[in-house]
């Protein structure tokens, strides 16, 4: 035991080396924020809660009732029921995304042709009641609010 | 089975040899006497050092283990039986709860074997894509590691420290994939979406200030007393004990084996880069520790190194129009697209019968998957071989000897996540 390793064990030497790193941190810039007074917006892709698209101009849903989305997500928690229009066509009655169950994992949004279906940046729906988490057509059509991408771009 | 004179960074004198490691690990059981009665301790399911719902009953004469009964499947799923009843695509988002720490390791295990049994060829750049995917997760996994570890013996800040640089690279999941945790981004026969616009530049920067970090780290641990004394020489797992047991992954590597199956079975982008296996040979707590940082840096290197080669091309296989799906936008303008989309999505890929092995290198060992299909688009059977499992069954003989505080320490350092054991 040579005399620096008698200096380090008597010194604790260590222990000032580790606090100099949090000394070094309490004086630097913060990497965190505050959250919810300041937030960090989501990237472009990320994957909120679904909203159902409709034409800007006629407010017409774009979703033709195909299924598709039903059938391949994975957790089987999208719901839908359609009949036929007045005019011969299939009409979207009712759509339903059970939250309970979604696991957010965006096949819907990637299997959707008509670009009717699509994720948001909303991710703050924490709520008492375990009924609001069974989204009907309305929430969803009204959740294009958090719609924060441009479609159709992959 | 490669001695430790064959790898290159081989430092000239190991601590100890395998001789002096069976020799030390033969004494550390002999101190468990056959005749005192013994104290029966439960560690969890709840507590918090067994990094989930693990839970080990162990028996004590005095401080040192004398046997261990593990006990797992609090967190069973039945994902294999899930398997049973969904289409080959729809499966897929399902194998990012295994291991929820490195999410897309698992996805990339399951499109591998589900492309092999298909016999579907990945476009290049994919594969590219997958190699860098594979190793941010490995890093996210092991920086997460890294600091539980440390804080099981007694490190509260080096925790957060981790989780700071951590968010680098979650940052840049959820840029590419839009998840920070469960990815769901391998498809069968690529990815989901191609990276997008400045991402590569997002991703370089941070991989060249990683290792810096990882300096940093070092500096803080590799000097401290207290985690030299409790790491060195603790919790001894000999190359005849892994391979007994199937451990694999770092702890097999801080044996002196150079198992590593991106070096000795290549897949996706592996055999176009350059990169070292990290071993160590100590086979105790602190030489799984040193491989797992030394992997960290070579994950920097591969990464910058893909991102330096990455090819141009299609980011899904577009030739095989009845086993993938199509990409976004042909759906949209093409008619054909369309049909394969609707075809893909209600009667599901076209597989032919036969049986697949396909194991890849996760972040915590070999994954394996095997699937045997009966010719429909639903798997007959799949059959997940993963890490944690047999991490978890090794861990009587991993504790037998040891001592209670150390405990621990051990069952940290050969990393698990009981999502992964449990399925």
């Amino acid at each position: 035991m040579g005399l620096k390793d008698i200096l380090k064990s008597s010194t604790f030497y260590e222990i000032l080396q580790g606090m100099s790193v949090t000394g070094s941190y309490f004086v630097g810039e913060k990497v965190t924020v505050e959250y919810p007074k300041e937030q960090i917006p989501p990237f472009e892709r990320f994957r909120g809660v679904q909203c159902l698209i409709s034409d800007p101009e006629t407010g017409e849903l774009n979703c033709d009732a195909c299924h598709i989305c039903a059938t391949i997500c994975p957790s089987n928690c999208i719901f839908i029921e359609s009949s036929e229009g007045p005019d011969g066509t299939k009409q979207l009655d009712s759509f339903v995304i059970d939250l309970t169950r979604c696991i957010f994992c965006g096949f819907c949004e990637e299997a959707c042709p008509r670009a009717a279906i699509a994720m948001t940046s909303a991710f703050e729906f924490c709520t008492y009641n375990k009924n609001d988490l069974i989204l009907t057509k309305d929430w969803l059509v009204e959740n294009q609010k958090n719609l924060h991408k441009e479609l159709r771009k992959r | 089975m490669a001695g430790h004179e064959s790898h290159p960074t081989a430092p000239p004198k190991p601590r100890a040899t395998p001789e002096e490691m069976r020799e030390r690990k033969r004494l550390s059981r002999q101190r468990v006497s056959d005749d005192s009665e013994f104290i029966t301790v439960s560690m969890g399911p709840q507590h918090p050092s067994t990094h989930g719902v693990y839970q080990a009953v162990v028996d004590l004469d005095g401080e040192i283990v004398v046997n261990t009964r593990p006990s797992i499947g609090n967190l069973h799923r039945g994902v294999e039986k899930l398997a049973e009843v969904k289409s080959y695509h729809r499966f897929l988002p399902l194998t990012d709860r295994l291991d929820y720490i490195s999410s897309f390791a698992m996805n990339h295990a399951y499109a591998e074997a589900v492309e092999k049994l298909m016999d579907i060829e990945v476009p290049r750049r994919a594969r590219y894509i997958r190699t860098i995917g594979d190793e941010l997760c490995r890093l996210s996994n092991h920086l997460l590691w890294l600091g539980v570890h440390v804080m099981d013996f007694g490190a509260q800040t080096f925790f957060l420290i981790c989780f700071r640089d951590r968010e680098y690279v979650l940052d840049l999941w959820e840029m590419l994939c839009g998840a920070r945790l469960t990815h769901s981004y391998a498809r069968i026969g690529g990815v989901a979406a191609d990276l997008p616009d400045g991402w590569v530049e997002k991703c370089r920067a941070a991989m060249e200030f990683m290792p810096r970090r990882l300096a940093e780290y070092q500096r803080l641990v590799e000097k401290n007393r207290i985690f030299l004394k409790r790491t060195q020489g603790i919790g001894i797992f000999t190359q005849e004990d892994c391979v007994a047991w199937r451990v694999t992954g770092p702890s097999l590597r801080a044996t002196g084996m150079e198992r590593d199956l991106r070096k000795t079975e290549p897949y996706a982008a592996y055999d176009e880069v350059d990169f070292d296996v990290a071993v160590e040979y100590d086979a105790d707590v602190y030489s799984r520790y040193l491989v797992r940082m030394k992997e960290m840096y070579e994950s920097c290197k591969i990464i910058l190194q893909c991102l330096d080669q990455l090819p141009e091309g299609d980011y899904i296989n577009q030739d095989a129009a009845s086993q993938t799906f199509p990409r976004k936008k042909r759906v949209m303008r093409d008619s054909a697209a369309m049909v394969q989309d609707f075809m893909q999505t209600f009667r599901g890929p076209k597989v032919p019968k036969g049986e697949v092995y396909k194991a890849i290198e996760v972040p915590k060992g070999e994954m394996g998957v095997y699937i045997v299909s009966d010719g429909t688009s639903i798997p007959q059977r799949l059959h997940l071989v993963t890490p944690t499992f047999y991490h978890c069954q090794a861990t009587p003989a991993l504790f037998e000897g040891e001592m209670i505080s150390d405990v621990v320490g051990i069952f940290g350092s050969v990393d698990i996540v009981l999502g992964d054991s449990d399925r």
